[in-house]
């Protein structure tokens, strides 16, 4: 039954000559020998599954999440009191975004060490801390969300401190803000980045990021 | 290049999965024990002490805290900011063109280990000191 499946399937997509060349390629040996796995090559995975849990869980949270102030804080209270599940969605949310970031500096740590940025991959290197940089955009856009004391006052500081940069500082500060000050359409916009802009960015970069590994092949010892 | 190893599908692709349902339990776990929080609703007229950005912003805060000189007339708190903010992430960007050496031994190259090694000892660093000298 699976298998006619498959083969109804394959007829019409020729889905079988494009992964199965995936499938077969041989994964070298200093990554897992078939009895150990060297668990520093993982880190790009994991951050990566971290993001597919963000995307679930966040698409959760937005069905109850309402970017106001006025209704802001209301709703998260909403989810974490009254939602079922609505507090684990949200912890489970906030605990893949840290053990994303975790993940995402361990696995650059690693591909600094092993020399995996080395020529012909200078340019993923690059498709890498863009990456790393648009996840702690991710941090920082989230944290507003919530609009209580601490999203407030720790956004106050990080435009404050970003507004500080010579020249294009405080045009940038304006701009995350929406105006001179942290109100309605600094949140909203916060909203906007961290749900449309930013997952959009990411999964194209993530689409080219692993495109290229998959041209290169896995860095390390048989180069 | 034939590399010989294992094939990623099945054999792979069974560690990856027992890696990611391990990761996957960690998350519910601590999900689970410790809750996001959440404190009083924001007030612009109160600020609340002590206030901290998220752990992984805490070593551009830290190192606004440790650099306190003025270059000439340019004030502190804007080098802090263009060397923790501006020049730290171009840096990061650009490894792979100023370490133009193509061996990947550890062994074979030493002041882009040392580099490395100093780069992350900076960055506990600051974020320590981000948190504990108020």
């Amino acid at each position: 039954m699976m298998k006619q499946l498959y083969e109804w399937i394959d007829k019409r997509t020729k889905l079988s000559k494009y992964w199965e060349p995936i499938a077969r390629h041989p994964v070298p040996s200093h990554v897992s020998d078939g009895v150990r796995t060297n668990p520093v090559y993982c880190l790009g995975g994991i951050a990566f599954l971290c993001f597919i849990i963000l995307v679930i869980t966040g698409m959760f949270l937005a069905m109850y999440y309402k970017p106001t102030p006025d209704e802001a804080y209301e709703s998260v209270r909403y989810i974490m009191e009254e939602v079922p599940m609505g507090a684990f969605i949200r912890s489970v949310h906030s605990w893949a975004a840290n053990m994303m970031i975790a993940a995402v500096m361990l696995h650059m740590i690693r591909v600094y060490f092993t020399g995996a940025y080395k020529p012909p991959r200078e340019l993923n290197w690059v498709i890498g801390v863009v990456l790393f940089l648009i996840t702690t955009a991710f941090g920082f856009t989230g944290y507003l969300l919530p609009w209580d004391q601490l999203a407030y006052w720790a956004t106050t500081i990080g435009i404050q401190i970003t507004s500080g940069i010579p020249v294009v500082g405080p045009y940038v500060g304006k701009l995350l803000m929406g105006g001179g000050e942290i109100g309605p359409n600094t949140l909203s916009r916060f909203y906007a980045v961290h749900t449309i802009i930013l997952p959009l960015t990411l999964a194209l970069l993530l689409g080219i990021h692993f495109l290229l590994v998959r041209i290169h092949g896995i860095s390390g010892r048989y180069l | 290049m034939r590399v010989r190893g294992l094939s990623f599908f099945p054999n792979f692709l069974l560690r990856e999965v027992v890696i990611m349902f391990t990761t996957a339990a960690s998350i519910f776990l601590l999900a689970s024990i410790f809750p996001a929080s959440l404190l009083d609703p924001a007030n612009p007229f109160e600020t609340p002490k002590p206030i901290f950005p998220e752990w992984y912003f805490l070593y551009v805060y830290g190192f606004l805290k440790f650099w306190t000189w003025d270059i000439g007339p340019i004030k502190a708190k804007t080098m802090g900011i263009v060397i923790s903010m501006v020049f730290f992430q171009l840096l990061l960007i650009l490894v792979p063109f100023i370490d133009r050496n193509t061996e990947v031994n550890l062994k074979k190259r030493p002041i882009a280990v040392i580099l490395g090694v100093i780069t992350i000892a900076a960055v506990l660093f600051f974020t320590i000191y981000g948190i504990v000298f108020e």
